[in-house]
């Protein structure tokens, strides 16, 4: 069972956080941040960071939107153009979602499995702090000769052999931030393998931790991948290698089955913790057990095994045999079984319960619905005819803003609503959560369901001008981009003012509320679970 | 519930630090096999089916990884 009865966990163990808040020694200021080891310190700093980086990355896409609301060359050349697409992609993967979700394993998971601290403390510390100097170095390379990187964020040879210096500025940036999810993944694997508190049975984790397990697991498994790919795409601009040099006999085609590779996973390392968040909240705010939660984590594990055998289907107009095609076709299909699954059991958890509809819920719902539609839109894309007309236009924009906007982003939210109670020991303004959620679900629909029209009628990606007949769903969009972008002001405004002055929050705000972290005082003391508790 | 002595308690903790470092240290070497593995792959003469061997030695080492912590 993923959840803890409150009668199961000894009292001492309950009151064990407060009784050693007093032991709280650490360096006040900007050390404490520099210098901290703890999870909950740390976690603070991922999840700031990757606000900052989302932010800034809402800011480059609002640029590019500004520049589509109509047809013909308005505020940016082309050339810069691309380079906003290419890094918006690479800060919104990079630096907001990964970050986020890490900032969430770093806060939860020690709190979920009754462990004191991450097993690495200073290995953590140093995961974050790598981040910042990637940040640096991508948005350092719009300044440098010949602008920043151009050739969208999967980073394609031969043009990305070619490019300028803002492409090895690139390649450093994707180097360390790789470095440190490696470490992050390394440190979270350990933790839960390791540091579980006596009774914490693998099947008896709550789903959050089971999906950053495997997460960190598919993080290991493909990270090195990207980072050899990005190695030879270095040496080949600047040792004389021919790895995707076609000139030198080298293949670029290569490069793109590389990246797909490590490409896939990728979107599953960056959903797979929104699905453990998602199933964290619903059981809460429907007063039942999460359902079919032994399924649930066969279902994770089989998501993140079949997201090794579809890489291809990004690639299907690149060229391939009529055998490949209909394998990598039928097997991104098949992904769609262990998803359903997943739907299925979130919607079944929902089902009879004694549901409530605070922010956290809204989000969790929201997320359902539009990641469902996400993913049958990935279902059509999977369709190797379909795609081959559909390649490289707004219709896979549409589909992937779906998956990883109103997918992470939502459930990451839900997540912030959900714990920010226990984090900062106040309440947040429900009606305000409440406004965040409706003007970003409205807003969200308003920018990106219109680029399924787009795409479907032709519209391609990646270009600062088109055609007349798509101006109308362009205008439309460009609005919801401005009203999606400052809906998120709203957002800050209330952890903000949570964080400040927010009423005190109890020990458990929500009633349905069971894992372990709701055994202990909010805020949380600074430690937490010195003595592991026993979970019976 | 037993009460632990300081003695035992540091001896726990000393094995579970080594336990820990054996697990990161595993893990450090599957990434750097994955990382050389990527790069040597395209030395091999027929770097498709290079890439073949390290894809299904990752998908084994998902599943072995995986179906391993599932009987504990």
């Amino acid at each position: 069972m993923s959840s803890i009865p409150h009668d199961q966990v000894p009292g001492h163990a309950v009151d064990h956080g407060r009784a050693h808040d007093d032991h709280a020694h650490h360096p006040g200021g900007i050390m404490r941040w520099v210098t901290t080891t703890n999870h909950k310190d740390i976690g603070t700093l991922y999840l700031w960071f990757s606000f900052i980086m989302f932010i800034a990355g809402g800011c480059l896409a609002l640029t590019i939107r500004t520049e589509l609301f109509h047809p013909g060359l308005q505020i940016v050349d082309p050339e810069f153009f691309n380079s906003l697409t290419t890094l918006h992609g690479l800060i919104m993967i990079f630096g907001a979602i990964m970050p986020a979700a890490v900032g969430f394993a770093n806060w939860q998971v020690p709190l979920m499995i009754g462990a004191p601290d991450m097993a690495f403390g200073r290995l953590n510390n140093w995961s974050f702090w790598l981040l910042p100097f990637a940040a640096a170095l991508l948005f350092g390379s719009f300044f440098v000769p010949g602008g920043a990187a151009a050739g969208g964020w999967t980073l394609y040879a031969p043009l990305s052999v070619q490019a300028g210096m803002g492409m090895d500025m690139t390649i450093f940036a994707v180097h360390i931030m790789g470095a440190s999810s490696i470490m992050g993944s390394i440190n979270i694997i350990t933790t839960i393998l390791n540091l579980r508190a006596p009774g914490m049975t693998m099947m008896r984790m709550p789903l959050f931790v089971w999906t950053w397990l495997i997460t960190a697991y598919l993080l290991i498994a493909v990270m090195p991948v990207l980072a050899g790919a990005v190695t030879m795409l270095l040496t080949d601009r600047h040792f004389g290698t021919s790895f995707f040099n076609a000139a030198g006999g080298g293949d670029p085609v290569m490069f793109q089955h590389i990246f797909w590779f490590f490409g896939h996973p990728e979107v599953y390392i960056m959903i797979l913790p929104s699905f453990g968040i998602v199933s964290t909240i619903l059981p809460a705010f429907s007063r039942k057990p999460l359902f079919g939660y032994a399924s649930m984590v066969y279902a994770t594990s089989s998501i993140a095994i079949l997201s090794f055998i579809v890489w291809a289907h990004h690639m299907f107009t690149v060229g391939m045999p009529a055998a490949g095609q209909l394998f990598f076709m039928y097997a991104t299909m098949l992904i769609a079984v262990p998803t359903g699954v997943k739907v299925f059991n979130w919607v079944a958890t929902m089902w009879k319960g004694s549901m409530t509809f605070e922010t956290p819920m809204l989000f969790a719902i929201g997320f359902i619905f539009l990641f469902t539609m996400g993913g049958f839109t990935g279902l059509v894309l999977a369709i190797t005819p379909v795609d081959i007309q559909l390649q490289d236009t707004y219709y896979v924009v549409a589909h992937f803003h779906y998956v990883l906007v109103a997918g992470s982003l939502f459930a990451f939210f839900g997540g912030v609503y959900y714990w920010l109670p226990k984090w900062s020991g106040r309440m947040y303004n429900e009606k305000l959560g409440e406004w965040h959620f409706w003007l970003t679900m409205i807003f969200f629909n308003v920018t990106f369901f219109p680029m399924h029209f787009l795409g479907l009628a032709g519209m391609p990606r990646r270009v600062p001008d088109y055609a007349t007949q798509f101006t109308d769903w362009n205008m439309v969009a460009t609005v919801g981009a401005y009203g999606f972008g400052l809906s998120q002001l709203l957002f800050f405004y209330i952890v903000l003012s949570c964080i400040r002055n927010g009423p005190p929050a109890p020990a458990k705000p929500w009633e349905g509320a069971d894992t372990l972290e709701w055994t202990l005082p909010s805020p949380l003391p600074y430690h937490t679970f010195e003595t592991p508790p026993v979970i019976k | 519930m037993q009460t632990a002595t300081p003695q035992r308690q540091t001896q726990a903790r000393a094995a579970q630090k080594t336990a820990s470092l054996r697990v990161a240290l595993v893990l450090l070497a599957i990434a750097a096999v994955f990382f050389g593995g990527v790069i040597l792959a395209q030395y091999s003469g027929a770097p498709r089916v290079g890439i073949g061997v390290l894809g299904f030695a990752i998908l084994g080492f998902l599943l072995a990884a995986i179906g391993r912590n599932l009987r504990k």
